[in-house]
């Protein structure tokens, strides 16, 4: 150990946690020390959330102790939490959307005048220097937070647990939804709230993020304990064979392995699956639009800032949401899509950015969600054969490797891995592959799944292209993109700046395009 | 969702069971200690007085699945009684010819309203609850219009009849309501319409974009409702003999109630029919034990209030357990 | 706003002692306001029919029609009351929704001089005490009405005969009259009262209490309702449980609907209170008053039992 040895300032023994049918955490000890910041590592459903929701005072442990400071510390609300100077981003958004950014920030304690009346000058004064402390200083106060963009509502929260005193900041996935940029300014923040005496515990999928700013980090595998190392003793490839406690068969999701296909060049001969000609999604720029085409058995990235237009894209080539103009050509006949079902009538697929909201039928079986995009086939004068849901849905599962006990499984009970899954089995129904295969379209499709599930879903887009399936991936992760696709375009506040072979990938090449139209601008 | 899996089977046998065990602990409490309340004149009674809250309440749980509720069914029932009344009071028509028509205006009428609701809250995305308080409006006023405030009566003795016809002992109407039921537990779960209705109610966005019309299933959704008020306002009639433009006033509330101890959600998606007769089963069971007991009619109301909310309650527990898996 | 009322007042007054061909000539007709409860009641819905048929006779008065949503909108009855105060209308005719929460509107525009008529409910006489007003009240003797149809129940049944009673909304001043009269009838006929509930006067509700009355009193062989809408009810409960003939009912009101069941005997008595005249009634001691008479206490109007042919 190099560290020099600090007193921990949060201490767990034999921490247990159970939920009905599942040991959620099993006899963890763990110790943070003052002023550090420690990763928590681990596939999803490894403990990470359970052990914050009790650190957050919103689950009580069913056995064991924690202390804060060495005084006894066992929350029983998050106000407790607050309290003990205990504060947690969490993941969802936890921010009222018709208030103010300053309501929200200070909500815990509004700045008041007499009779109670809030002092609305204090109020933006004090939101004006938090809002700076994440780098957000030309963000009026007064703006409401319905109005803000996902970035800017993730930097909003993480204001929000600084606006009181706390020597504990729990920050979970802070730089999912973040442009390098904005994931930049935050880590400025944190190293400065480190030196200022914080402790920080830091939950993240990006192994490089753990790397680049923890001291330690501490491995959960199915609720247990692993092991804690400091990171400067272990490696990525360590870390991630710890995490999964296997190896995995196609290795090294991040590094820019290929997946044993052709260079790209193979698809020049290959028929134009979808084309998309002059297309301006709604709020595109002025200008001739976006012209790309897909080919079949081509898997093509859509890389780009938050804001470039990469999920409008793919939303309004789908008909999720009306577009300004352009043309959709699929296997070079013009097609009409004013809505979902004219897309998917002509082939084309989206799934979705939100898989819980946009996705899923979160409350109903995987039966019901795999077979609701063509429910023609599994019915008949519109009575439904059960019998024939339930064996497209096991054999969907088997194909896909989803973990499932059953058909009648909710999927709100699935992992985000295999909640994906069903998702992508919903778009596979009914689609043989072969000369009539579809468009896939993919809109962030491994956020918030562990490394495991995404080496599956990576290998799997890899099948089905082969299967002569014309696939279009919009992902912030650059690694992804490189490891996945044939080529990549890349798209710069709403126009397209460019195109990038495999040959050719580079993370500076993609990222002075994504840049492109923001330095000629600017 | 129901489903013949057997492992779902016994866990939907358990979430209905709560209700089954009350309605279960009534009867036997009643029974108890009010010795006519078991016999098979007063059970035909109860059956009989349940009727008309059960045909409304299963055509609600349709609205309040695929996410709406229907204010207006109370009103636009009393406006589907006066048209068809009307109808049947035509001299012009033979009796067999004022019936069919006259039932049929009833269908209608009812469908009518229950698809405008479901349009105009859907298409421009106003609250059901809104627009069917409109509705409810709209149709009282109407029915008020109609018959110009005037009872009417004296309907074709074949029409009469039915209100009191019984098989084996148990009313003809009932059976009606019973059968009508069941066709709506088919629909909805042997079905895509019902299929659809169900989905909307939990995720109206994800069924969007998995290429369906939502706007249709609820339009459809609400119909059914309305169509369902229509057949109640035949049988209100056939029971009574008579047509009025205020009956039914405050039925919609009945119903909601019967639904929602039936352990229907509020917010849509969740929820069985069988639910629904058990909840409708509840109501009238406590109605007449208490009178039976002789229990005071504000008591009686208060004893309702109280077993409205124990629902609920009952139902937020169960959301929870259900949501742990 | 005073002194027109008054001017109009004092002309009015003078003309019919003086010289009326000279006062009509002068002055507008007067104009009366007739507030009356929810519309929807078949019974309200006749009695101003018959109050706008009135006006258009007598055609020397301007007749302004109100109505409120339902009988309980106590509320919206007041502001219709203070909406006439504003309009400056020379008369107002009542059928209040509630005999003490109307009486402080109706006391603003007594002193506004406004002259008012109580008709079909009576206003308590010692709210209106409290205020120090004394308004004439226009209408039937609901208890006495009651406890004639009663008494025919119990001269059928003789002493000792088993009845209930199905009561109006509880609260309503006529429902509570009916029911007292009622009472009446059973102490002088000394029947035994086996229950009384209310069915808020509706058909269906009244159908499913007394069907549940029945039950718990097999041996029931009278009843007595409240109003005819609830006697439907309680005919078609009686009916449905085989008990056609062994039953007799006595109701209040007269309405149309009834007539067929009095024909048949189910219904062996019901009382007509000539709602369609009373608000004419109450119109024509509105133009006394106008016309400077003063006039208070009660004024009784006609009440007439109907009886079944047979009976």
């Amino acid at each position: 150990m190099t560290e020099p040895h600090r007193a921990p300032i949060l201490r767990l023994e034999g921490v247990t946690k159970r939920f009905p049918g599942v040991l959620a955490l099993d006899a963890i000890d763990l110790d943070f020390s003052e002023g550090e910041m420690h990763a928590l590592a681990g596939e999803n459903g490894a403990g990470k959330s359970s052990l914050i929701r009790l650190l957050a005072g919103i689950h009580r442990p069913d056995a064991g102790r924690m202390t804060l400071a060495g005084q006894p510390y066992a929350p029983h609300a998050p106000l407790d939490a607050i309290r003990a100077g205990v504060r947690v981003v969490h993941q969802e958004f936890n921010l009222l959307p018709a208030l103010s950014v300053a309501e929200n920030l200070l909500f815990e304690r509004l700045p008041r005048r007499r009779f109670g009346i809030v002092d609305r000058r204090a109020m933006d004064r004090r939101a004006e220097e938090l809002l700076a402390r994440v780098g957000l200083g030309d963000l009026s106060p007064r703006t409401p937070v319905e109005r803000l963009g996902i970035a800017q509502k993730q930097l909003v929260e993480i204001a929000r647990a600084l606006s009181t005193e706390g020597r504990v900041l729990v920050l979970d996935e802070p730089t999912a939804t973040l442009t390098p940029r904005e994931t930049d300014r935050l880590f400025a923040q944190i190293r400065q709230l480190k030196a200022g005496g914080m402790t920080l515990i830091y939950v993240s999928h990006h192994l490089a993020e753990i790397f680049a700013l923890c001291d330690r980090v501490t491995v959960l595998r199915n609720g247990r304990k692993v092991e804690t190392l400091p990171t400067a003793e272990t490696d990525p490839a360590a870390l991630v064979r710890a995490m999964i406690g296997r190896t995995l068969a196609a290795q090294a999701p991040i590094g820019g392995r290929t997946l044993g296909r052709d260079g790209g060049d193979g698809h020049r001969d290959r028929r134009e699956a979808l084309r998309v000609a002059g297309l301006r999604p709604i709020g595109a720029p002025e200008g001739g639009g976006l012209d790309f085409a897909v080919r079949a058995g081509e898997i093509v990235g859509l890389a780009g800032l938050v804001g470039a237009g990469r999920s409008e894209t793919v939303r309004a080539i789908f008909g999720a949401d009306p577009r300004v103009s352009g043309t959709i050509l699929r296997d070079g006949r013009p097609v009409r899509i004013r809505a979902p079902r004219d897309a998917i009538a002509a082939g084309i697929c989206l799934l979705t950015e939100n898989r819980k909201e946009e996705g899923l039928v979160l409350q109903m079986p995987a039966r019901v969600n795999t077979t609701l995009a063509r429910l023609g086939l599994v019915s008949r004068l519109g009575i439904l054969d059960r019998a024939a849901e339930r064996d497209a849905t096991l054999r969907l599962a088997g194909e896909l490797a989803t973990k499932l006990s059953g058909p009648e499984q909710k999927v709100i009970e699935l992992s985000g891995g295999n909640q994906q899954k069903i998702v992508l089995a919903k778009w596979l129904f009914g689609d043989g592959g072969g000369a009539s295969a579809q468009v896939l379209m993919l809109d962030e499709p491994t956020r918030g799944i562990d490394v495991g599930a995404k080496a599956e879903i990576y290998a799997l887009l890899g099948r089905l292209a082969e299967q002569g399936r014309a696939i279009l991936v919009v992902s912030s992760e650059l690694p992804e993109l490189m490891h996945l696709c044939d080529r990549i375009l890349v798209l710069s506040r709403g126009h397209l700046a460019g195109e990038v072979a495999r040959a050719d990938f580079s993370e500076e090449r993609i990222l002075s395009l994504a840049y492109s139209q923001y330095m000629q601008t600017d | 969702m129901p489903s013949s899996s057997s492992g779902v089977l016994v866990r939907r046998i358990l979430r209905e069971a709560g209700i089954g065990l009350a309605l279960l602990v009534m009867v036997l409490f009643f029974a108890a200690v009010a010795p006519s309340f078991t016999t098979h004149e007063n059970i035909a009674n109860i059956l009989t007085q349940i009727t008309i809250n059960l045909i409304l309440a299963t055509g609600m749980t349709f609205a309040i699945l695929v996410g709406g509720i229907d204010l207006s069914v109370g009103a636009v029932m009393a406006l589907c009684a006066v048209i068809a009344g009307t109808v049947l009071k035509q001299d012009s028509l033979s009796d067999p010819e004022a019936i069919g028509l006259g039932i049929l205006a009833s269908l209608l009428v009812g469908m009518a309203c229950g698809g405008l609701n479901g349009f105009v809250s859907s298409f421009w995305g106003i609250p059901a609850f809104i627009v069917t308080l409109g509705m409810l409006n709209i149709a009282r006023g109407g029915a008020l219009e109609v018959t110009n405030a005037r009872t009417i009566y004296d309907f074709p003795d074949p029409f009469n009849a039915f209100g009191t016809m019984s098989l084996l002992g148990v009313p003809v109407m009932f059976l009606l309501a019973l059968a009508l039921l069941g066709i709506g537990w088919l629909v909805l779960t042997r079905t895509v319409f019902g299929r659809m209705i169900y989905a909307i109610g939990n995720n109206e966005e994800a069924v969007r974009l998995s290429g369906h019309r939502p706007l249709v299933t609820k339009v459809l959704a609400f119909t059914v409702t309305g169509l369902f008020v229509g057949i109640a306002a035949i049988v209100y009639m056939t029971r009574l003999t008579i047509a009025n433009p205020i009956l039914g006033i405050g039925f919609e509330l009945n119903a909601i109630a019967a639904v929602i101890i039936g352990g229907t959600s509020l917010s849509g998606g969740r929820g069985s029919l069988v639910g629904t007769l058990l909840g409708a089963a509840i109501i009238g069971v406590l109605a007449n034990g208490l009178i039976l007991m002789g229990v005071s009619d504000f008591f009686r109301q208060i004893v309702t209030g109280v077993v409205i909310i124990l629902a609920v309650i009952l139902d937020s527990y169960r959301a929870r357990l259900s949501l742990r898996g | 706003m005073d002194r027109r009322t008054f001017l109009t007042g004092c002309a009015a007054g003078g003309a019919l002692a003086l010289a009326p061909g000279l006062a009509s000539a002068q002055t507008k007709k007067p104009v009366i306001g007739l507030v009356m409860k929810s519309l929807a009641n078949e019974f309200f819905k006749d009695m101003q029919e018959g109050a706008v048929k009135h006006a258009q006779e007598r055609g020397d008065l301007t007749l302004l029609p109100l109505g409120i949503q339902s009988e309980t909108d106590i509320d919206g009855q007041i502001a219709l009351v203070e909406n006439l105060i504003t309009k400056k209308v020379d008369a107002i005719v009542i059928a209040p929704a509630d005999s003490r929460a109307l009486i402080a509107p109706i006391a603003r525009a007594v002193k506004a001089g406004i002259k008012v008529v109580n008709i079909d409910v009576r206003f308590d006489p010692a709210s209106m005490r409290k205020h120090h007003i004394d308004i004439v009240f226009v209408g039937p003797d609901n208890r006495a009405g009651a406890k004639m149809s009663g008494d025919v129940l119990a001269k059928a049944l003789g002493a000792g005969g088993k009845v209930v009673i199905i009561e109006g909304n509880p609260g309503a001043e006529n429902g509570v009259q009916r029911k007292l009269g009622y009472m009446d009838a059973i102490a002088q006929g000394k029947l035994d009262l086996l229950d009384s509930r209310t069915a808020h006067w509706e058909t269906e509700e009244a159908n499913t209490v007394f069907s549940n009355m029945l039950t718990a009193h097999q041996d029931i062989q009278g009843v007595m309702a409240a109003n005819d809408s609830m006697a439907l009810g309680v005919v078609k409960a009686i009916e449905a449980a085989g008990r056609k003939g062994k039953i007799k009912v006595v109701s209040f009101d007269n309405i149309p609907a009834i007539q067929p069941l009095l024909q048949d005997g189910e219904v062996i008595a019901t009382v007509d209170q000539f709602g369609a005249q009373l608000a004419g009634d109450g119109i024509d001691a509105a133009m006394q008053e106008i016309a400077g008479k003063s006039l208070t206490g009660w004024t009784k109007t006609e009440l007439k039992l109907v009886t079944a042919p047979g009976s």
